[in-house]
């Protein structure tokens, strides 16, 4: 979309173009911008339009749109007919039973939506005059392009890989041959899928090496196989996605990431999956 | 906090010099921007309210020898950036197109820093236009997300600005949006929910991205 050059509303500039001319005319972002665009050649206030005179000038500018062609839009039609509303009321003796409930000025609430709006497009104007990222400043890009936990560079993870992962992490569990302690530890694989569904709440993916740690330790053998049956279960309700990095050669390498699917942003999520369990 | 400022204040910028080369290495290659938190964490003996101070030193000494980058704070982390006197000469060697942003997205994206979360139909009382086709192009720039559902008829969805967005607008966090002009001493009635404007619009400006941040982190129970 061209940016507006509000100060030539009408002055439709004709380029030369294969078949003839294009008629290129300044864009308003909508209704509500062509009025601040009328209201400031004017030179009234926003909180004292002189109606007849701003609608008589908004339908003006909607028939030329017209002359030229363009397609104008619903919206500038409704406000066309606020506008008569509001100037059919202003002629209309204050109503004594509607004062207390609308104030009296009929115009009041498009100024309302007028100043809102006028405040916003200053906003807009104070976001372009940043320094973009992408545009004014560039950032380091990092080295040269690791194998990123980023989806295009990942893979789903393969059953290899998942329990390569997990003979891993059994290898480095809790010690097996210690004397015997006879202590019962009820984990559940429930448990365990209460336990990552809480790590993924508040994030969108972790490292499937998070669960097999608890304070620092390693987590017991039978916490360790929970939470992997746990993870496969996931897999399997489709509430998560297993990822893993690849080289340039599709090889997977580095940690295996868990990550939130679906519905992501849905707050049902936990729901859902409850229900499933 | 007391403890680590006497500490950061005890050392001089020289006395952190092999930190400081540190740090600016882990920022230079990081891809994405990298919190002091996470600095601190690869070098020995350091808070992260030290590894701030040496990026305060960094950028000092940046300035001194007239160096063509320095290290932002955007989206929670440290980046080193371009000075924007080179971007005519960087634009042209950029793999991919320069960032352009309309009106129609610029003013879209604004209300959605304010007002977020906010349903499409909000935007389109605001702009007084169709948002749809602004909407589809923020979201695939990733510059705003579906922050949930509003829990009426319908459930509409709800949109709110990313993490890409405080990238791309320079931004540390969202508290960090200038504040939004008053215009509450105009006296002018809002809308009919809004009853007391002289009261709702200063808190608009101020509260409004403060609060919104915290929603952002708890994102899946985003929902209102």
């Amino acid at each position: 979309m061209s940016a507006p050059t509000p100060d030539a509303p009408w002055s439709a500039a004709a380029s030369p173009a294969a078949d003839g001319y294009a008629v290129k005319l300044p864009l308003f972002e909508g209704p509500l911008d062509l009025l601040l665009h009328l209201i400031r050649i004017n030179e009234v206030e926003i909180t004292d339009i002189p109606i007849a005179s701003i609608a008589e000038q908004y339908l003006a500018a909607l028939e030329l749109m017209r002359d030229l062609d363009l397609d104008v839009a619903g919206e500038y039609l409704l406000m066309a007919a606020t506008l008569a509303w509001i100037k059919s009321r202003m002629l209309l003796p204050p109503d004594p039973s509607q004062a207390d409930e609308e104030g009296g000025d009929p115009r009041a609430e498009l100024v309302a939506r007028l100043l809102e709006y006028q405040r916003f497009k200053e906003v807009a104007q104070e976001f372009d005059g940043r320094q973009l990222l992408g545009r004014d400043v560039f950032a380091a890009q990092g080295a040269e392009p690791e194998p990123l936990p980023e989806a295009e560079r990942e893979i789903e993870v393969g059953i290899f890989q998942l329990v390569e992962a997990f003979r891993k992490a059994l290898l480095r569990s809790g010690p097996k041959g210690v004397p015997h302690e006879v202590e019962v530890e009820t984990v559940t694989v429930r448990d365990r899928i209460l336990v990552v569904m809480q790590a993924l709440a508040t994030r969108e993916s972790c490292d499937f090496e998070e669960f097999l740690f608890d304070a620092g330790r390693p987590v017991s053998r039978e916490v360790l196989v929970a939470t992997f049956l746990a993870m496969l279960e996931l897999t399997r309700l489709e509430a998560i996605g297993l990822y893993q990095g690849i080289d340039a050669e599709g090889v997977p390498v580095g940690p295996i990431h868990l990550r939130r699917r679906g519905e992501i942003v849905d707050g049902t999520w936990m729901e859902r999956i409850s229900e499933l369990m | 906090m007391n403890e680590t400022t006497a500490e950061e204040t005890s050392e001089t910028p020289m006395e952190r010099e092999p930190q400081r080369r540190i740090v600016e290495a882990v920022i230079l290659s990081s891809p994405d921007p990298i919190s002091a938190a996470r600095i601190a964490e690869v070098l020995p003996r350091c808070n992260p309210s030290q590894v701030r101070a040496i990026v305060r030193d960094l950028n000092e000494e940046y300035v001194a020898r007239h160096s063509a980058f320095e290290i932002w704070e955007v989206a929670g982390g440290y980046q080193m950036r371009s000075l924007p006197e080179f971007a005519p000469y960087l634009r042209q060697i950029q793999k991919t197109r320069p960032l352009r942003l309309s009106q129609a997205a610029l003013e879209t994206l604004a209300i959605i820093a304010y007002r977020q979360p906010v349903a499409r139909a909000e935007l389109e009382q605001v702009r007084g236009v169709d948002v749809g086709g602004v909407l589809h192009s923020l979201l695939e720039r990733d510059l705003i997300r579906v922050a949930g559902h509003r829990e009426v008829p319908g459930r509409p969805m709800v949109y709110g600005t990313s993490r890409r967005f405080l990238e791309v607008f320079g931004l540390a966090k969202l508290g960090d949006l200038p504040a939004l002009r008053e215009v509450a001493e105009l006296g002018v009635a809002d809308e009919e929910e809004e009853a007391s404007p002289a009261v709702e619009a200063p808190t608009v400006a101020s509260e409004s991205p403060e609060g919104e941040a915290t929603r952002i982190e708890c994102a899946p129970d985003g929902t209102a």
